[in-house]
């Protein structure tokens, strides 16, 4: 009996009965990691919209067969009625860089135009922010004080979920211009542009903003992004010195690259001259031959003057000490300070200061204020008037120890916000069922 | 205590928990998930507002979830392929038509780099055609102490080489940048080292016996194989990878894994021996038993990769890195880089790789050309303990009863190999061109 023992369950029953024990430890850490993941998964945001919205409508709108998929994701425009330019401001096409979705809510909860339109997206790439960084340990949420208590926001991947698109290939070939990326690349919004009406869902979802520019008539379009300070374009806007030969393009297959008629350069170097002032940004010009990025494809397939905008943000840059909530709101780290000490960062980081989430977003708020600004100054038709909280009134707020981004954002169980709330997510959902 | 003072004690609990684990359990991939668990566990009381570990030790599972899958599918196919008498027929009509010893060798090496480059496992080299390079070589006079030395070293240039290198894709994936330009970078260095190897192995070897006699000592003649039923399933894959690059935007994405099992699915076509289902399964089996260790071994590191990258061990090795002198690792690097892949075979990408592409990054590099470099130093450390697979495989295969004398012989074309990728860290610009 025994040795029929031995020989079905290949080892003896001593063995036999560790393995059961490392299996059952093994589901239960399943079954808790599981439902984390669902947590994070379908976890609902909620905010509130200011009175100035006069719409909201879907990628899907742009690009039908986005319904119903985790790409999907709402679309709020604020028109003054006004003659005037039109912007459009990118949220999160990183979710693992949330100072760029957190800049868009302030933007969305506070946003009062006066001239022209302002198209907000708040999360571009949806599906992305429903996995953590596989490998990096992020934290899944990061929390916001505000006088209506704690505020969780998720956090989220560079790519889009596996779950909503998978596999990869081998290698990642970009639409239209051939060029090879890395295969995961594929999940990536801001690789993916000028993206394709029918092909992956992240390349529908690049597609769906590309048709947002051209169909909106878009004359300023914004990407918000953070960077880690290892990498030269941290603080940085990014904008094309030269735009692709469409025509040219369309009637020869050959990518040429010519002067545009407006330029977006210089209102970046404008921008970051003055903005200059207040905190240290700089400006660079979008290289012609690295395809898929919004500040090269955008300028590329549509007639809006673009600009990427990057913040420092450390925890990107992997060399950091324990990966917690406070790291990514503080930005307080030992190792890179000495890392920046011995002059190998591209930021002045100072360990005191950090590099806190109201900084980073109060950046992105007043870093495409001023863009906006100087478009209207070098092309007066494009003039948008519009306001949201800035980098000096955050700064402000903190100085008298304030939780400056909690203080813009607006209680949505308040009876007068009710009506104002949204909860985003990548379908529609009534309110009253998340509250 | 200091940040700096908590992660190092960390660091050196990891150490010695890996260490005191692959003693006992003579498994470095378990020992990497142990080492992963107890510094999390160990982390969360020194950091406790990390939060429960068990969420990011499971995501680590899922970081190279694709490349086990890689590993699966590649391996399948070439053992359904070389099941179907293909690999032997085509040995034997090499032997018989080839009477040339060089001419012999260099076509036993080009054929050993195929298996390893499709699937990225050196061993997968070994056990497809380490036994007929084996028999074919003892019968040209070459010693069994340099025959162990050609099959070992071929088994490890062919995991380096491309199209798929684990450790280039495991340190692109970890720095962000894209897995092309590798395939000249990492070629050249191959096919020189390799010409060094067999000039080694075969100098002095005297051909004693005739091509019947040798043919007498093979595995027989399959019947019914015919040439197109041994290129056919090579073709087919050879295609697929050309569709995907050629024709990216007119067909699904097929992704890796499922390009080599449709690859296996022609080779089963193409098997003109009568093979019942039941031999197939057996054939699967035997699979997943080779390959369970290579499995095991990716999907550890991620684990471990977690628990580094969240308690800040990560960043401490990193800051180290990047803060070393150049001089310091163009000398270290030939010693440390083979010994911690010995230790944590594919992890050392993550473990060393990572930070040293940062640093090199941060001095303005090319790291295109270093990664490409470093994935030809790490396959090095495969004859190194504690697990030192493909030495201890080819020792082996070959009845090689002397490991360190086998090691002492592999010495010269490994020295060769590490220096040629030595230069190249240190003059990477030189070497930018073949990309």
């Amino acid at each position: 009996m025994s040795a029929k023992k031995h020989v079905i369950w290949g080892s003896t029953p001593g063995r036999f009965a560790g393995k059961i024990i490392i299996l059952v430890i093994a589901c239960v850490f399943a079954a808790i990691a599981g439902y984390e993941f669902w947590t994070l998964r379908h976890y609902k945001e909620v905010i509130v919209v200011s009175e100035d919205l006069t719409e909201v409508k879907w990628f899907s709108d742009y690009v039908p067969s986005l319904k119903g998929t985790w790409l999907d994701t709402p679309v709020f425009i604020f028109d003054s009625g006004v003659e005037g330019g039109t912007v459009f401001v990118n949220g999160c096409p990183h979710p693992y860089e949330p100072a760029s979705t957190v800049a868009a809510y302030l933007m969305l909860e506070n946003i009062k135009v006066d001239k022209g339109k302002v198209i907000i997206v708040p999360r571009a790439n949806y599906s992305g922010s429903t996995e953590g960084m596989l490998g990096d340990a992020y934290p899944m949420f990061f929390h916001v004080d505000t006088d209506f208590g704690p505020v969780k926001f998720r956090i989220g991947d560079r790519y889009a979920n596996p779950l909503d698109q998978w596999p990869d290939p081998y290698t990642y070939v970009n639409y239209p211009s051939g060029q090879n990326l890395a295969y995961q690349d594929i999940r990536n919004l801001n690789r993916t542009y000028p993206g394709r009406e029918n092909g992956t869902i992240t390349e529908r979802a690049a597609y769906a903003v590309m048709e947002i520019i051209r169909q909106e008539g878009v004359d300023i379009a914004i990407d918000m992004h953070e960077a880690e300070i290892l990498y030269p374009v941290t603080s940085t806007y990014v904008a094309p010195a030269k735009v692709l030969d469409r025509e040219h393009f369309e009637e020869t297959g050959e990518m040429v690259y010519v002067e545009p008629e407006k330029s977006s350069l210089d209102i970046a170097m404008m921008a970051a001259m003055n903005i200059g002032n207040t905190f240290f940004m700089k400006s660079e010009a979008s290289p012609n031959t690295l395809h898929g990025l919004s500040h090269r494809e955008w300028a590329d397939w549509s007639d809006a003057l673009t600009f990427l905008m990057e913040t420092p943000e450390i925890f990107i840059d992997k060399i950091t000490g324990p990966r917690t909530e406070a790291l990514m709101t503080e930005g307080k780290d030992h190792f890179l300070q000495v890392v920046t000490d011995k002059g190998l960062t591209y930021f002045p980081y100072e360990e005191d200061f950090g590099t806190p989430l109201w900084y980073r977003a109060g950046r992105h708020l007043s870093g495409a204020l001023e863009v906006i600004n100087w478009a209207g100054v070098f092309y007066p038709e494009m003039e948008v008037i519009v306001s949201w909280p800035t980098y000096t009134e955050l700064e402000a707020l903190e100085n008298q120890g304030i939780d400056s981004v909690g203080a813009f954002l607006h209680d949505p169980n308040d009876p007068a916000n009710r009506d104002r709330a949204y909860v985003i997510y990548h379908k529609p959902v009534d309110v009253d069922d998340v509250l | 205590m200091s940040v700096t003072m908590l992660t190092l004690i960390l660091l050196i609990i990891m150490i010695a928990v890996f260490v005191v684990s692959s003693i006992f359990l003579k498994s470095p991939d378990i020992s990497m998930v142990i080492a992963g668990v107890v510094i999390a566990i160990c982390g969360l009381i020194m950091f406790p507002e990390l939060g429960s570990p068990v969420r990011y030790l499971v995501e680590g599972l899922f970081v190279n979830m694709d490349l086990a899958m890689l590993f699966i599918a590649a391996s399948i196919f070439i053992n359904i392929y070389s099941n179907s008498g293909a690999v032997s027929t085509l040995t034997r009509g090499i032997v018989k038509y080839i009477h040339n010893k060089w001419l012999l060798m260099i076509i036993m090496g080009v054929l050993m780099l195929i298996p390893g480059a499709l699937t990225g496992a050196g061993s997968v080299s070994i056990f497809v055609l380490g036994g007929l390079v084996d028999t074919v070589f003892s019968q040209i006079g070459i010693t069994k102490r340099r025959r162990t030395v050609f099959i070992f070293f071929f088994a490890i240039l062919s995991a380096a080489a491309p199209p798929i290198n684990l450790w280039t894709m495991l340190m692109t994936a970890q720095a962000n940048m894209p897995y092309v330009g590798f395939t000249w970078l990492l070629l050249i260095p191959i096919v020189i080292a390799g010409a060094v190897c067999i000039i080694y192995c075969g100098w002095g070897a005297k051909q004693d016996k005739t091509p019947e006699q040798i043919l007498a000592e093979l595995p027989p003649e399959t019947p019914g194989m015919t040439w197109w039923r041994i290129v056919l399933p090579i073709v087919a894959i050879i295609i697929l990878f050309i569709l995907g690059l050629y024709l990216p935007w007119g067909l699904p994405v097929l992704g890796l894994p499922l390009m080599f099992i449709l690859a296996a699915v022609v080779a089963f076509l193409c098997n003109p021996k009568k093979t019942t289902f039941k031999e197939y399964v057996g054939i699967i089996n035997n699979t997943m038993e080779q390959v369970f260790p290579l499995v095991a071994n990716v999907l550890s590191i991620g684990v471990l990769q977690s628990a580094m990258a969240a308690t800040g061990v990560r960043g401490l090795l990193g800051s180290f890195c990047v803060g070393l002198p150049l001089v310091a690792i163009y000398c270290t690097i030939l010693i440390f880089g083979p010994i911690m892949q010995g230790c944590f075979n594919y992890g050392v990408s993550v473990v060393l790789g990572g930070p040293l592409i940062f640093m090199f990054n941060t001095l303005g590099m090319d790291v295109t050309v270093i990664c490409a470099a470093l994935s030809l130093i790490f396959p090095l450390g495969d004859s190194l303990p504690p697990s030192r697979i493909v030495g201890r495989l080819a020792c082996v295969e070959t009845g090689e009863k002397s490991y360190l004398k086998f090691f002492a012989a592999a010495l010269f074309p490994m020295l060769v190999l590490g220096g040629m990728a030595v230069f190249m860290i240190v003059k990477p610009a030189w070497f930018a061109f073949l990309y």
